[in-house]
């Protein structure tokens, strides 16, 4: 695997846009930011004995993953998207980044498989090899491309940091198209050979028990504590990679599904959360590493007109509006794609 | 630059970071199709609302109030145009006129093309040109913006009402030696109320050396060499002097005409014997004693004189004034308030009488903080009467609130230097030849030597330019304490 820039992030992009010249473009009317993750149906038991914390306060690096995409407009041919991964870490009090991006791509019906198929082949040889996927529809490429970039940023972390907690966005279930078995198995175990151990924030979730959603399990217990689950089975291919724990770390009304290294005993699973909450900031229940790396790779509206202006300029794309069909057809009741 | 939108008189324009545009610049939105452009200045500059620019700040915030530090790997280069966009700026902008085959109009009844229009800078000589600025009798005052001449006519300000104002140490005095030098040239007579003594060396280079203006600058100083006799004086300015400036009650000053007339028939009209005819006069004794305190408040202002021999040199200057052009600084530094109203009140009064025969044809008064001598009745008067008589009044001023409302109402010409104090600020925006909103808005921002022009001189453009330099000796700075 390559721990270099992804220039072949930067050079598909290139290659991709290269061929856009003097199109027209129509501006995106959906948005989307921040992917879901697809989880399965399932049978689980939560323990409501809960497993009371105390931070730890002995020193370690805390450092979170987060990547967004998002369509920012469409050709006649395809569409246009933006990557962006970020890597946050806190050191001696010292919050840091690494933010890669934007990347915008091109994607057509004829280059969506060789964008993603070179991508894969540049940093993921082997998963490619083992585990060929057919390559993901248009509509799936955004996230898909995200995934892999997200993917690398984990890999990168997990093969740089020793001693650490790594915190990543979403659960630890492996064996959808985003995330092969391997591949995660891959990026736990560099992370768990250097001593790190890997915590996945899920800011939603649906796993459920007896019709509940687990994070609704709330005790009239005072935070921080962690609700361990048991029996998760999921459907194969997918496979959970971690414990699932429901973790309260804070005063407030929010409380998330974490997934830690089943690899990692149980008790080195609760002392990387008591470190987490000795060495970062907690607010909602939710680890500021976290939330920054969510924000800083977050695309806003001003740098969505800054590619739009980008691609305009370096490719030579005239803008077109298309009018909304919404309110074309129904006037001030039509509240637009994004409503329906 | 992109027309965004038009509300009333007001255009908002989109700018980009590399159009450099600031307030008081002038912009043609010219709409190709129409044949028609509009002509607007800029009166402030905004950021334009970018969405997203709040979360943009926001996330570089994030870790109580420092920035958080890393590293952007932006292989495509996308940040420049993230900030090209947070940059953009909306320009405010008032319609001033539309140009159509080359001849002005105040109209803004038209709305020109948003997508169509193009926009670009109007360079001032340009607008200058088109405004017919130009005259026989260029006077110019500095530089614009642009760094072009911004070039006034003296006829602009012939027959017409000025006012010079701004706070303290902007420049105001300098643009009206600018100004009075000018006028000189052009052979006009000016007089100068000079309340802290520094036009005294406008005929002096700053090297000390005398300048070309040296033989046409007259500096009055009263009770020095600057004095009149009684004989010179008529009555009715007497009177003036005595009612207004001494408060004289009625009267008395009955009383004083017939002693007046007295002392003319005898054709003894000095000031011993007017002393002595108070003293002998058959009155009320009251009456006496407040033309007495009169009497004496004249002889001890030092300004009266039996001897026609020093009385002459008003007379002089302004004779030599009206053959060669002059200007005739009547100096006011170390008068007393009551005796500088007596001055006052005897000039005004000889400039009437001289206008009125027409031993002079006209006058350019400038007045520096004239609320300190002119007396309530003569604001009227110089707006009004005396202004058909041929004295054109230049009030120069750092308190706008001690000029009257009606003065700024009637005013042709306002050459407005820097003020911060909103107060001051209202009190000139009330000048009918101008919008408040750009009195507001540009003069805030006016760096020192910098004067927002507006009135008949710039044609009812409001330009911004850098007063220029003049060669001459600066007196009356102020005298400091802590200096070596």
């Amino acid at each position: 695997m390559d721990t270099l820039l992804p220039q072949q992030f930067t050079q598909l992009s290139l290659h991709s846009l290269a061929r856009t010249q003097h199109q027209f473009i129509q501006l995106n009317q959906q948005v989307f930011q921040q992917m879901g993750s697809e989880e399965p149906l399932q049978t689980l038991k939560i323990k409501l004995e809960p497993i009371l914390l105390k931070p730890k306060h002995r020193e370690s690096i805390v450092a979170a993953v987060d990547t967004s995409t998002m369509k920012i407009a469409e050709t006649s041919t395809g569409i246009v998207i933006a990557v962006r991964g970020a890597n946050v870490w806190k050191q001696n009090e010292n919050y840091r980044y690494t933010r890669l991006g934007p990347f915008i791509f091109h994607i057509t019906e004829e280059n969506r498989k060789d964008v993603f198929n070179t991508l894969e082949r540049a940093y993921f040889t082997s998963a490619l090899n083992k585990n060929h996927q057919s390559a993901p529809t248009l509509p799936q490429m955004p996230t898909r491309i995200a995934s892999l970039l997200e993917r690398w940023l984990q890999a990168m972390l997990t093969k740089t940091i020793t001693n650490g907690l790594i915190l990543f966005d979403g659960s630890l279930t492996s064996g959808t198209f985003d995330t092969p078995i391997h591949r995660m198995k891959e990026i736990l175990d560099n992370g768990r050979n250097r001593g790190s151990i890997v915590l996945a924030f899920s800011k939603m979730t649906n796993l459920r028990v007896n019709g509940c959603l687990i994070t609704d399990f709330a005790l009239d217990h005072r935070p921080p504590y962690l609700l361990e689950t048991v029996g998760l089975r999921l459907k194969p291919p997918m496979v959970p990679l971690g414990e699932v724990y429901v973790a309260k770390l804070s005063k407030g009304s929010c409380a998330f599904r974490l997934d830690i290294d089943r690899q990692v005993s149980p008790d080195l699973r609760i002392e990387a959360v008591e470190r987490l909450l000795g060495n970062d900031l907690i607010s909602q229940s939710y680890p500021e590493t976290l939330r920054l790396a969510h924000i800083l790779c977050t695309f806003t509206a001003n740098e969505v007109l800054a590619m739009q202006h980008f691609i305009t300029r370096k490719c030579g794309l005239q803008m077109i509006n298309r009018p909304d069909m919404h309110k074309l057809l129904f006037g001030p009741f039509g509240k637009g794609e994004s409503y329906s | 630059m992109k027309l965004y939108r038009k509300e009333g008189n007001i255009v908002q324009i989109l700018s980009f970071p590399n159009e450099t545009v600031e307030k008081g610049d002038y912009l043609l939105v010219e709409d190709g199709e129409e044949g028609r452009a509009l002509i607007v200045q800029v009166i402030d500059v905004q950021f334009a609302t970018i969405p997203g620019v709040l979360e943009e700040l926001l996330r570089s915030l994030p870790d109580g109030g420092e920035l958080i530090q890393g590293e952007d790997i932006d292989p495509l280069e996308i940040a420049p145009h993230i900030t090209y966009m947070q940059d953009a700026s909306l320009l405010i902008c008032k319609i001033r006129a539309t140009v159509e085959n080359d001849s002005l109009s105040p109209s803004s009844s038209w709305l020109p093309s948003r997508s169509q229009s193009t926009i670009k800078k109007l360079p001032i000589p340009t607008l200058l040109k088109l405004a017919k600025t130009n005259g026989q009798l260029p006077i110019t005052l500095g530089t614009a913006k642009d760094s072009s001449l911004l070039t006034i006519d003296a006829s602009s300000l012939d027959g017409r009402l000025n006012i010079i104002t701004g706070k303290k140490e902007t420049g105001k005095s300098h643009l009206s030696k600018l100004l009075m030098v000018s006028l000189v040239q052009y052979k006009a007579t000016v007089v100068v109320f000079d309340l802290n003594g520094e036009y005294l060396s406008l005929g002096m280079t700053s090297d000390g050396k005398r300048n070309v203006n040296y033989d046409k600058i007259h500096v009055l100083t009263p009770s020095q060499n600057f004095k009149v006799a009684l004989k010179q004086i008529g009555l009715h300015i007497l009177l003036g002097i005595l009612v207004h400036a001494l408060h004289l009650p009625g009267t008395s000053t009955r009383e004083f005409r017939r002693i007046w007339k007295e002392l003319r028939e005898k054709d003894e009209l000095t000031l011993h014997e007017l002393g002595e005819t108070i003293r002998n006069w058959n009155c009320n004794l009251h009456v006496r004693d407040a033309l007495f305190s009169r009497y004496h408040a004249l002889v001890n202002s030092g300004f009266f004189t039996d001897n026609i021999a020093e009385a002459m040199l008003l007379e002089e200057s302004l004779l030599k004034a009206k053959e060669e052009g002059g200007a005739i600084i009547i100096n006011l530094r170390n008068t007393s308030t009551i005796d500088r109203q007596i001055v006052v009140e005897y000039i005004l009064g000889k400039l009437v009488e001289s206008l009125t025969n027409w031993k002079l044809k006209a006058a350019f008064l400038f007045a520096e903080e004239a609320h300190l001598y002119l007396r309530e009745t003569y604001w009227d008067d110089i707006v009004t009467r005396m202004r058909h008589f041929g004295i054109f009044t230049t009030f120069i001023t750092n308190q706008p609130d001690t000029i009257r409302e009606n003065i700024y109402r009637q005013a042709d010409n306002i050459f407005l230097f820097n003020f911060t104090n909103e107060h001051d600020l209202d009190v000139v925006s009330r000048a009918a030849r101008v919008d408040a909103e750009t009195v507001r808005s540009i003069a805030r921002d006016l760096p020192p030597h910098h004067c927002l022009a507006l009135g008949r001189v710039v044609r009812d453009f409001p330009i911004v330019a850098r007063i220029k330099a003049l060669d001459v000796k600066t007196m009356g700075e102020t005298r400091l304490f802590f200096t070596a």
